[in-house]
C-alpha cells in the first residue's frame, strides 16, 4: 500500500513589517527593542543594516542585561551575535536576487533555531534612479520568505529622496511598526498587485552583446552550446559549466514555452569578462512578476526550472516591458 | 546491397550512413570495440571527431588507455587524415597496404580502419572518395582487414552519400527506437533502453512516453523483470522538467516495479538530485563509471570524458 502525501495550501509564517524613522539614531532606537526581544526568546537575529547601525545595536545590546535564553526546549542555547546578511553584489541591483539569497541564508538559520528576527535598514545608495529597488525587494521577500518563521522589520526614512520608497513600503508590508509593536497595515497589497503597478526595474544597459542566438523550441541546443562556450571562456570548471548551462536552459525553455516564440539569447564575452553574463529575451508577457523565488511542491510537474536557475546563478533578474519579458543572468566561475 | 546489423565484423569493406552524430559515435565505437576485442589493430583517422568517439568508448566501458598506449588503437591526426584523403589515390592505397602488412607483421590477427574522411569531399581535381573506395577494394583483397566507411548525413551531402553507398557491398545499420539528431534511444535488451545525447523541451515528451510504454509492456509480460533499466551513460544533458518527469514516473510505478537509471553523469545526477530523485523510493540512480579528471592521454587524443563534451 502506498500512502500518498496530500497537498495543502502553503502556510504563511512570515511576519513582514515596516517602520518609519526620523533619523539614523531613530533606526537603532526602533530596532533595539526588537533585537532584544528576539534574544530574550532565544531567536537568532540577522541584520541588513548600515555598519553604523549595526555597531549602535551591538553597543546597545552590550549595555543591556545579559540574554536570558530559555534553559529548556529547542531554543535552550543562547543565541550568538547578530548575523549580517549579504548585500547586493556586482554591478546590478536586483531586489529579487537579494531576496532569494536572503531566503537561502535565513533558511539555514531557521533550520536549527525555529525562528529568526531580521532588521533591514533602507540605504539610499541602493535606490537607483527611482527607488524601485526597495519595492521589488520587499515584494520578493513576501514571496521568498512566506513559509519561513521569520519576523522581518524594514526601517525606512519618513521622508525618503524617492517617494516610491515610502509608497512601496506601505503597499508591501502586511504589518507596520507603530510605537514598538507590529500592527496590521490596511494599505498592504499582494506582491503581484504591487508589481503590476510598478514592476521590477530594468537593469543598466550592457551595450551590444558579443553574440546573439535566436532560438525556438528546437534550437535550445544552440543556446546550451553558446552558454557552455561563454562559461568556459569565463573560467568555469566542468561542473560549473554544466550547472550554468542547465540554468540558462531553464530560462530559455520558459521563454519558448510561455513567450511569443521569437526568443533570443544575448551573451557578453571577451577577455575582460570573468563571469558569465547573458540575457534571455522573449516577446511574451510576464504572468508571475517574481518567478522562481519559491521551491515548487515536489508533486508539481512544472515550475522548478527558474527556482533551480536562481540557486545556480549569482544574479537572476527578471523584468518585463512593452517588448516582452527579459532575464539577465550573471554567474561567477 | 546487404544490410547487416552493426556487429562490426560483417564485411571487409562496409559503409554506414548514420543519420545523427549519436548514431555515428555509436557505430564507430561498436566497430572499434569489435576490433579491440578480437585483438586486431584498429586505426581511426580523425578529423575533429575522435574526442566524441573515445568518449563513447568510455561510456561503453571499453578500456582505451591500454590500447592507446601500446598502439593497438591508433589515432591518425586530423592533418594527416586530410593529407591522405586529398592526396593521390595511389599514395593512400600504398599507405593502407603498408599499415595492414605492418599490423600483421607485428602479430595482430587482423586490422581494421575507420574514421572521418569528409574532408575528401572538397578536393577539386575531379577525384572523388569513390575512387578511394575502388582502390580500397584492391588493397583489401587477400589481406585480413576490415574498413568501415562512415558517410554521416551531417558531413556528407545526400548525392555524395548515394554515390558512395553503392560502392559498398555491405551497409551496416544500427536501428533506433528514436533519433532526432539531439537524442537517440536504442533498445539494448528487452526492457533496457539506452539514451544518448540531450533531453530538453523539444524531445522530453518522447522520453517520458518511452518510460510509460516500457512499463506498460513490462506489466503485460509474464517474463518481464521487475526493474526497467535505462542506461544514461551517454546522456549529456537532462533538463529540469525531464528530471522531474523521470522522478514522478518512478513514483507512479506499481509497487512491483522499479526504474533504474544507470551510468548517470555528474551533471545529470545533480539535476535529478535537485528534483527529488533521492526521495523516490522506486528509483535507483547509479553514477557513471568514467574518470573525470585529466588522465594523461595527451597528444590531442584525450577522450572527452563525461561532461567534457556537451
Amino acid at each position: 500500500m502506498r500512502v500518498e502525501t496530500t497537498r495543502s495550501a502553503g502556510v504563511v509564517r512570515l511576519r513582514h513589517g515596516a517602520g518609519f524613522t526620523s533619523s539614523a539614531d531613530d533606526v537603532a532606537a526602533q530596532a533595539a527593542p526588537l533585537v532584544a526581544a528576539a534574544r530574550t526568546r532565544g531567536e537568532p537575529v540577522a541584520l541588513a543594516v548600515r555598519p553604523a547601525t549595526a555597531a549602535a545595536l551591538e553597543d546597545m545590546l552590550a549595555r543591556t542585561a545579559p540574554v536570558t535564553a530559555p534553559t529548556t526546549g529547542p531554543f535552550a542555547a543562547a543565541p550568538g551575535p547578530p548575523v549580517l546578511l549579504c548585500g547586493p553584489e556586482g554591478p546590478d541591483r536586483s531586489g529579487q536576487t537579494l531576496a532569494a539569497r536572503w531566503a537561502c541564508e535565513l533558511r539555514t538559520l531557521t533550520r536549527t533555531r525555529g525562528g529568526v528576527t531580521v532588521i533591514v535598514e533602507h540605504d539610499g545608495a541602493l535606490d537607483g534612479i527611482d527607488g524601485r529597488f526597495w519595492t521589488e525587494l520587499d515584494a520578493a521577500l513576501n514571496v521568498a520568505l512566506t513559509d519561513l518563521a521569520a519576523t522581518v522589520v524594514c526601517l525606512y526614512p519618513q521622508l525618503p529622496l524617492h517617494l516610491e520608497v515610502a509608497e512601496g513600503a506601505r503597499r508591501n508590508h502586511p504589518l507596520l511598526l507603530v510605537d514598538g509593536a507590529l500592527r496590521q497595515n490596511p494599505a498592504h497589497r499582494e506582491p503581484r498587485d504591487v508589481l503590476a503597478a510598478r514592476g521590477a526595474p530594468a537593469p543598466a544597459l550592457l551595450g551590444p552583446p558579443d553574440r546573439r542566438i535566436g532560438f525556438d523550441t528546437w534550437q535550445l541546443a544552440a543556446v546550451r552550446d553558446g552558454v557552455a562556450q561563454a562559461a568556459r571562456a569565463a573560467g568555469c570548471d566542468r561542473d560549473r559549466v554544466d550547472d550554468l548551462v542547465l540554468a540558462v536552459n531553464e530560462v530559455a525553455t520558459n521563454a519558448v514555452e510561455h513567450g511569443s516564440g521569437d526568443a533570443h539569447l544575448d551573451v557578453w564575452t571577451g577577455d575582460a569578462v570573468r563571469e558569465l553574463v547573458c540575457e534571455v529575451h522573449d516577446g511574451g508577457a510576464l504572468r508571475d512578476p517574481l518567478p522562481g523565488l519559491r521551491a515548487p511542491h515536489p508533486s508539481d510537474p512544472r515550475g522548478r526550472g527558474l527556482w533551480i536557475a536562481r540557486q545556480l546563478c549569482d544574479l537572476l533578474h527578471v523584468w518585463s516591458d512593452a517588448a516582452g519579458t527579459h532575464v539577465r543572468i550573471r554567474a561567477l566561475p | 546491397m546487404q544490410t547487416a546489423t552493426t556487429d562490426g565484423r560483417s564485411g571487409v569493406h562496409a559503409c554506414a550512413i548514420p543519420a545523427s552524430d549519436e548514431q555515428l559515435w555509436e557505430m564507430t565505437a561498436a566497430f572499434v570495440t569489435a576490433g579491440l576485442t578480437a585483438g586486431e589493430q584498429v586505426v581511426y583517422f580523425d578529423d575533429g571527431t575522435v574526442d566524441a568517439v573515445l568518449e563513447r568508448l568510455v561510456d561503453d566501458r571499453v578500456p582505451v588507455h591500454g590500447p592507446l598506449s601500446d598502439g593497438q588503437l591508433t589515432v591518425v591526426g586530423a592533418a594527416q587524415t586530410r593529407q591522405v584523403v586529398r592526396g593521390p589515390v595511389r599514395d593512400a592505397a600504398v599507405l593502407l597496404a603498408d599499415m595492414i602488412d605492418r599490423a600483421v607483421g607485428a602479430g595482430y590477427p587482423g586490422f581494421r580502419m575507420t574514421g572521418q574522411w569528409s574532408s575528401g569531399l572538397v578536393r577539386g581535381d575531379g577525384i572523388s572518395l569513390a575512387d578511394y573506395d575502388a582502390a580500397l577494394d584492391t588493397v583489401l583483397t587477400g589481406r585480413p582487414a576490415r574498413v568501415l566507411c562512415l558517410y554521416d548525413r551531417h558531413r556528407f551531402p545526400d548525392d555524395a552519400i548515394e554515390q558512395l553507398r553503392f560502392r559498398h557491398r555491405i551497409e551496416l545499420d544500427a536501428p533506433a527506437l528514436y533519433d532526432d539528431n539531439l537524442l537517440r534511444i536504442t533498445r539494448t535488451a528487452p526492457f533496457r533502453m539506452r539514451l544518448a545525447g540531450e533531453v530538453d523541451h523539444s524531445n522530453r515528451p518522447v522520453v517520458l512516453r518511452m518510460v510509460a510504454a516500457t512499463l506498460d509492456e513490462a506489466l503485460r509480460s509474464h517474463s518481464a523483470p521487475t526493474t526497467l533499466e535505462f542506461d544514461l551513460s551517454s546522456l549529456r544533458f537532462l533538463d529540469g522538467a525531464g528530471a522531474i518527469g523521470l522522478v514522478h514516473a518512478a513514483e507512479g510505478f506499481p509497487e512491483s516495479q522499479r526504474l533504474a537509471l544507470h551510468g548517470v553523469r555528474p551533471g545529470v545526477a545533480r539535476i535529478l538530485d535537485r528534483c527529488g530523485a533521492p526521495f523516490a523510493a522506486q528509483l535507483d540512480v547509479t553514477p557513471h563509471h568514467g574518470e573525470f579528471a585529466d588522465d594523461g592521454f595527451g597528444d590531442g587524443v584525450a577522450p572527452a570524458l563525461p561532461g567534457g563534451r556537451r
